[in-house]
């Protein structure tokens, strides 16, 4: 084998690595991720009582570290999205399969976009963080 | 090494057997994902006309666990045949045999409904803005035809989004914008059939002029589960780019060497441009390679014809093709490889200095690749490693974009380029592997 094709081959085997290492990291970091999403779904039906399999969620992609979801369902028997929707914000580790819900609000029927101009009726340390608040 | 004769003998009478083994798994694993899919209300399947509803009374809804069971089926029975394939005592195997299996697989795929994709609706709302609107795809977005029936089946990311793809390929969609929805689904179907077809066609041939095994080359392209599923399955334009990619090869490989088809192959390169601008690269591995003016004067004819067709057709708009590259260079998938470094490093993702960054290193990687060639090394090869390099240092990887370089890669010498297109591909396939384990629902 010339010295250049055994430089290439050399690149490519660590750049293999490098990218086999990355996937395989990644694979395991989505099932935690789709853990924790499983538990969100879990913890909206508790906290709401509705047993409902269409539900939204939001993840929050600032930072990699981030555990922050906004999960939301609609708040009687619909269609997705037809009724006013209850929105839970959720933080923190799973803690005996729940997670801690830090407040939320309500959307309107049919709200295409989850921005604060078309939230109302923010409760508990959402409020207190303005997630209702119009222009924020 | 030789085998020994009791085993050679033995690999000769089990090799058939395991090869139709590994054939049966495909159908079937095509079979399942098809028929599952016409059921419709799929996350995997995109909102759709019901143009395979007269399936839809055999399987299940389609779910992530059994497509992936089904697409790593697949996957491995497609690596146990080209390991079979690739045996000297497997040289036999029968080209009808496996030009039947190819067929099948199509066929399979063709009957059933758009898979994991909604870029097709897309080409669909373009031709149709142009054609039935009189709007220019190339300055509006589908958003601007609400009225639309097809209007509600393109992707929500690309409503507000003009047209990124050659002014050739758009031309060429405008003629199935009259046909009405489903008219025109089927035809993008059909052209995507044919593309392929082609593609293979093509890819037999250079694989004969090469002296390479035509079957194995034939498999390797016809059978690979990200062709036949994603690509194939989503009736993807990146078919119809090849399928010129692929005559452009070919018009050098195979026949007497001339400038009448060295200046066709650099004019069909042209045409795989105006097609999906990215067909461009293999230009300027042909034209170091043969260092004649006859590609460079194919080259510049057709793009001077493609961009003043582009120009009379959608205005200044139509011929700006840097401006919609520039665009699309800065969407981040998660799919894509250098999101995934940007995870095992711990970052949230890539920011605008990687993009940079990656830039930076694919020009160096394309100018390493065009010293090679300048020295001697073969432009088929060349142009492959560069199509996977753009394919593994883009931000925004789809499974079709793996596509590239297989054409390519089973009709050059540099046995590398296949095995690191297919392990590329493997990565891809391995990395949608997450809902095996834990399924949102």
């Amino acid at each position: 084998m010339s010295q250049r094709r055994l430089i290439e081959v050399t690149v490519l085997v660590l750049v293999g690595v490098l990218l086999a290492l990355a996937t395989v990291n990644d694979v395991i970091r989505q099932s935690h991720t789709n853990q924790r999403l499983v538990v969100d779904l879990d913890t909206w039906r508790a906290y709401t009582g509705h047993v409902y399999h269409n539900l939204t969620i939001e993840q929050d992609l600032k930072g990699s570290g981030s555990t922050r979801e906004v999960i939301c369902g609609n708040t009687s028997p619909g269609a997705p999205k037809t009724r006013p929707q209850l929105c839970l914000v959720m933080r923190g580790p799973v803690v005996h399969g729940r997670r801690t819900v830090y407040g939320g609000y309500y959307l309107p029927p049919h709200t295409l976009y989850d921005v604060s101009s078309a939230r109302y009726a923010c409760f508990g340390p959402a409020k207190s963080q303005g997630l209702c608040e119009h222009g924020v | 090494m030789a085998l020994a004769p009791t085993a050679e003998r033995s690999n000769r009478r089990w090799a058939p057997v395991l090869a139709g083994l590994c054939a049966l798994l495909l159908l079937a694993a095509t079979a399942e994902i098809v028929l599952d899919g016409a059921v419709g209300h799929s996350p995997l399947i995109p909102k759709s006309p019901n143009i395979a509803g007269w399936l839809g009374g055999i399987g299940e809804r389609l779910g992530y666990r059994v497509f992936l069971v089904a697409l790593l089926s697949f996957s491995a029975a497609y690596v146990g045949l080209l390991a079979l394939t690739g045996r000297a005592w497997l040289k036999q195997l029968s080209p009808r045999w496996a030009i039947g299996l190819v067929v099948a697989l199509h066929a399979i795929v063709f009957a059933g409904p758009i898979l994991l994709s909604t870029d097709v609706f897309s080409y669909i709302a373009y031709a149709r803005m142009g054609v039935e609107h009189g709007l220019n795809p190339y300055v509006h977005g589908p958003i601007s035809i609400v009225g639309d029936p097809v209007y509600h089946y393109v992707g929500s990311s690309w409503k507000h989004v003009p047209t990124a793809y050659g002014p050739l390929y758009t031309l060429l969609s405008y003629p199935l914008a009259p046909l009405g929805l489903t008219g025109a689904l089927w035809g993008m179907k059909v052209v995507a059939l044919l593309a392929s077809a082609g593609t293979l066609v093509l890819t037999w041939r250079c694989a004969r002029a090469r002296q390479f095994d035509p079957v194995f080359a034939l498999l390797a392209v016809g059978a690979n589960p990200l062709y036949v599923i994603y690509g194939l399955g989503g009736a993807h334009n990146d078919l119809v780019m090849t399928f010129l990619m692929m005559a452009a090869v070919a018009l050098m490989l195979t026949g007497r060497s001339s400038s009448g088809r060295e200046t066709g192959a650099g004019a069909t390169v042209m045409a795989a441009a105006l097609v999906k601008a990215t067909g461009v690269v293999l230009l300027p591995f042909m034209v170091i390679s043969r260092r004649r003016l006859a590609p460079i004067v194919g080259a510049a004819s057709a793009a001077l014809g493609g961009a003043l067709a582009a120009y009379v057709a959608f205005g200044v708009h139509g011929v700006d093709i840097v401006a919609a590259l520039n665009r699309d260079a800065a969407l981040v998938s998660t799919d894509s490889f250098p999101t995934e470094v940007a995870h095992l490093f711990g970052k949230p993702g890539v920011f605008p200095i990687d993009h940079t960054l990656l830039k930076g290193v694919l020009a160096a990687i394309l100018l390493y690749l065009m010293w090679l060639t300048w020295r001697g090394y073969d432009w088929v090869a060349a142009s492959g490693w560069a199509l996977l390099a753009i394919a593994v240092t883009s931000t925004w990887l789809l499974a079709w974009y793996t596509l590239w370089s297989l054409p390519l890669a089973v009709v050059t010498r540099d046995r590398r380029l296949l095995w690191t297109t297919l392990a590329v591909q493997g990565l891809f396939i391995l990395h949608q592997t997450s809902p095996l384990f834990v399924q949102v629902q």
